[in-house]
């Protein structure tokens, strides 16, 4: 199977701390792939690093046969890579509209979409003109996500999606995501073992910083053990 | 059948309109006050007219630097600790072009424009290495060294040292004694100008992102922004203004001083724009209006311990209205009772 991201032995610095000791994650071209772990183990800096936003001091990160580490931030985004950063990370100042706009790579961009965004998740269509700061919580998760679906992205990056949202717009968040991967891959990081399971075809874990094992996300939902070792889940 | 958009512009502008109005008219309402005639406002007659358009003139131009300050610290979340050095910039180099170089007004307008855009790309050099705090201070640090070239001795043919730059005879079309009302037109024009170019530049893409910027630069910089060309062109927009603004002081001030390059006047902006309201644009303009005529009439009736009332009434602006007038007219909330709460805070009882 081809593959979108190739995340090959990461090592990862913050200040004098070594936080990523060696990951490698291995993303399909369209299909959802979970990152699992316990808090802390290192699955957000795993996404910072790809970005560019923590760089890795050694390893490599292949994105669609290129490799991207090392590049700026802004240079890796705009290679096709979405991120919806954890805590429904929206620009509150500005209005649902303005929020969607400002995710545009080319211009018309938004308009090109909407259709399929709006289709996604209704509500935002209603709230349009509405600022940020006066949406409820799950309703700024899912603008984060439709604002990562604007431009023409190969590659989404979703950390933490349910965290702090009640399970009948989680319930309404997984079908969105699952609908928006037939056309990008996703990759995303859960805790919530419930929700990644029902989402993604594939699986790493990461524990202290390492990877310790991927692989098909049905294998592990019967391997017991395994999860109840690195994710704390019976 | 092409849609009529004159009255929904004209109700949206309402306010501002209104407000345009009032300064076009007020030089003849005054005069008509002190039993000048408009025909005489117009020739310009001495008076209680053209004292008010004078301290009409000083708003203006505070107006616009503050303006300034407010694009880059209100809309892009630069926090500059050197933006006097825009401003003195503009002061001092009309001064000496003026004086000491005999240029003509378009041809000083054409160096500050490009000395505007020379001293952006310096505060900007800086911009991709330091953040926060950091850049305040850095910018504090180049806008120190201009100010002790501007006291130094060696340049005092120039600047006049410590005491100012005087003796500037500005072009006899605007000149404050002779054409004071053309002066007041012509900052007023200028004013709104600047206003309606930085609504629009505020609410264009560019804006936007410069808002997403301040919000959170990390967020700008995923969505595939180079953010440092959007706070470089807002720095630059904004040390043209107040490169403007300073051009315009000295056009309208007999004297420069060296107080203009101090940080003291980059505070200036900063409590302008507290008492209008961070980032709204009007609040810059409202923050003028109140911190010069406060100044003014706390002054003028109650002498130098004036400066204790005013500090207390700004202390007493940022406990009761933290969002500025501005802020708190489209919130419609003063925190009054919060303010008391914060004001018991300071003194440190629960």
């Amino acid at each position: 199977m081809e593959t979108i991201l190739d995340v090959q032995d990461i090592h990862t610095f913050i200040g004098q701390y070594h936080i990523l000791q060696g990951v490698s994650v291995r993303a399909p071209k369209g299909s959802i792939t979970a990152l699992l772990g316990r808090n802390g183990a290192g699955k957000t800096t795993t996404l910072k690093s790809i970005l560019g936003l923590t760089p890795p001091r050694q390893g490599k990160v292949v994105f669609d046969g290129r490799e991207i580490n090392g590049m700026r931030s802004f240079d890796i985004a705009s290679l096709g890579i979405g991120f919806v950063p954890e805590h429904r990370a929206i620009f509150r100042d500005l209005s649902v509209e303005e929020n969607l706009k400002i995710a545009e790579r080319q211009k018309g961009d938004y308009v090109r979409k909407q259709e399929f965004i709006f289709s996604l998740f209704p509500d935002l269509k209603r709230l349009i003109r509405l600022p940020g700061t006066h949406l409820s919580g799950g309703q700024q998760q899912m603008l984060a996500i439709a604002r990562a679906l604007v431009a023409d992205n190969q590659l989404l990056l979703i950390d933490e999606p349910s965290e702090g949202l009640a399970p009948v717009l989680i319930e309404q968040l997984m079908e969105a995501i699952k609908q928006l991967s037939a056309e990008t891959s996703v990759v995303l990081v859960e805790q919530n073992f419930l929700v990644a399971s029902k989402l993604a075809e594939y699986y790493v874990i990461i524990e202290e910083g390492r990877s310790v094992k991927q692989g098909n996300m049905k294998d592990l939902a019967d391997d017991k053990a395994t999860i109840h070792r690195y994710l704390g889940a019976a | 059948m092409a849609k009529n958009r004159f009255f929904p512009t004209l109700k949206s502008n309402g306010g501002m309109l209104v407000t345009l109005a009032v300064f076009i008219l007020l030089p003849f309402i005054v005069g008509l006050f002190d039993g000048a005639s408009p025909a005489q406002v117009w020739i310009n007659g001495s008076g209680q007219s053209k004292f008010i358009q004078g301290l009409a003139i000083e708003i203006f131009i505070l107006a616009l630097y503050a303006l300034s300050y407010d694009l880059i610290f209100g809309f892009t979340g630069l926090l500059s600790f050197g933006h006097s050095m825009f401003f003195a910039v503009g002061a001092y180099g009309t001064g000496i072009l003026l004086k000491n170089f005999g240029f003509s007004l378009p041809a000083t307008f054409g160096v500050i424009f490009l000395a505007g855009i020379l001293q952006a790309l310096l505060f900007g050099m800086v911009l991709p290495r330091v953040k926060g705090i950091t850049f305040a201070l850095v910018t504090l640090g180049m806008a120190s060294v201009f100010h002790v070239l501007v006291i130094s001795s060696e340049l005092g043919p120039y600047t006049g040292s410590d005491v100012g730059l005087q003796g500037v005879v500005p072009p006899e079309f605007i000149s404050p004694a002779s054409q004071r009302l053309r002066l007041y037109f012509v900052t007023l024009a200028v004013l709104i100008l600047v206003f309606m170019l930085y609504k629009r530049f505020v609410n264009s893409p560019t804006g936007r992102v410069c808002t997403a910027i301040r919000e959170n630069e990390g967020r700008a910089l995923m969505l595939g922004y180079n953010t440092f060309y959007f706070k470089l062109a807002a720095l630059a927009l904004s040390s043209l203004t107040a490169a403007l603004a300073g051009m315009l002081h000295t056009i309208y001030q007999p004297i420069v001083s060296p107080n203009v390059a101090g940080l003291g006047y980059t505070v200036t902006a900063l409590l302008i724009i507290l008492i209008g309201g961070v980032g709204t644009l009007n609040g810059a303009l409202v923050g003028a209006v109140v911190f010069r005529l406060l100044d003014y009439g706390l002054r003028r009736y109650i002498g130098e311990s004036a400066s204790f009332i005013n500090g207390a009434v700004y202390v007493a602006i940022v406990l009761f209205l933290p969002f500025g007038i501005v802020g708190t007219w489209r919130l419609k909330s003063a925190q009054v009772k919060q303010g008391w709460e914060r004001l018991a805070k300071l003194f440190g009882s629960r």
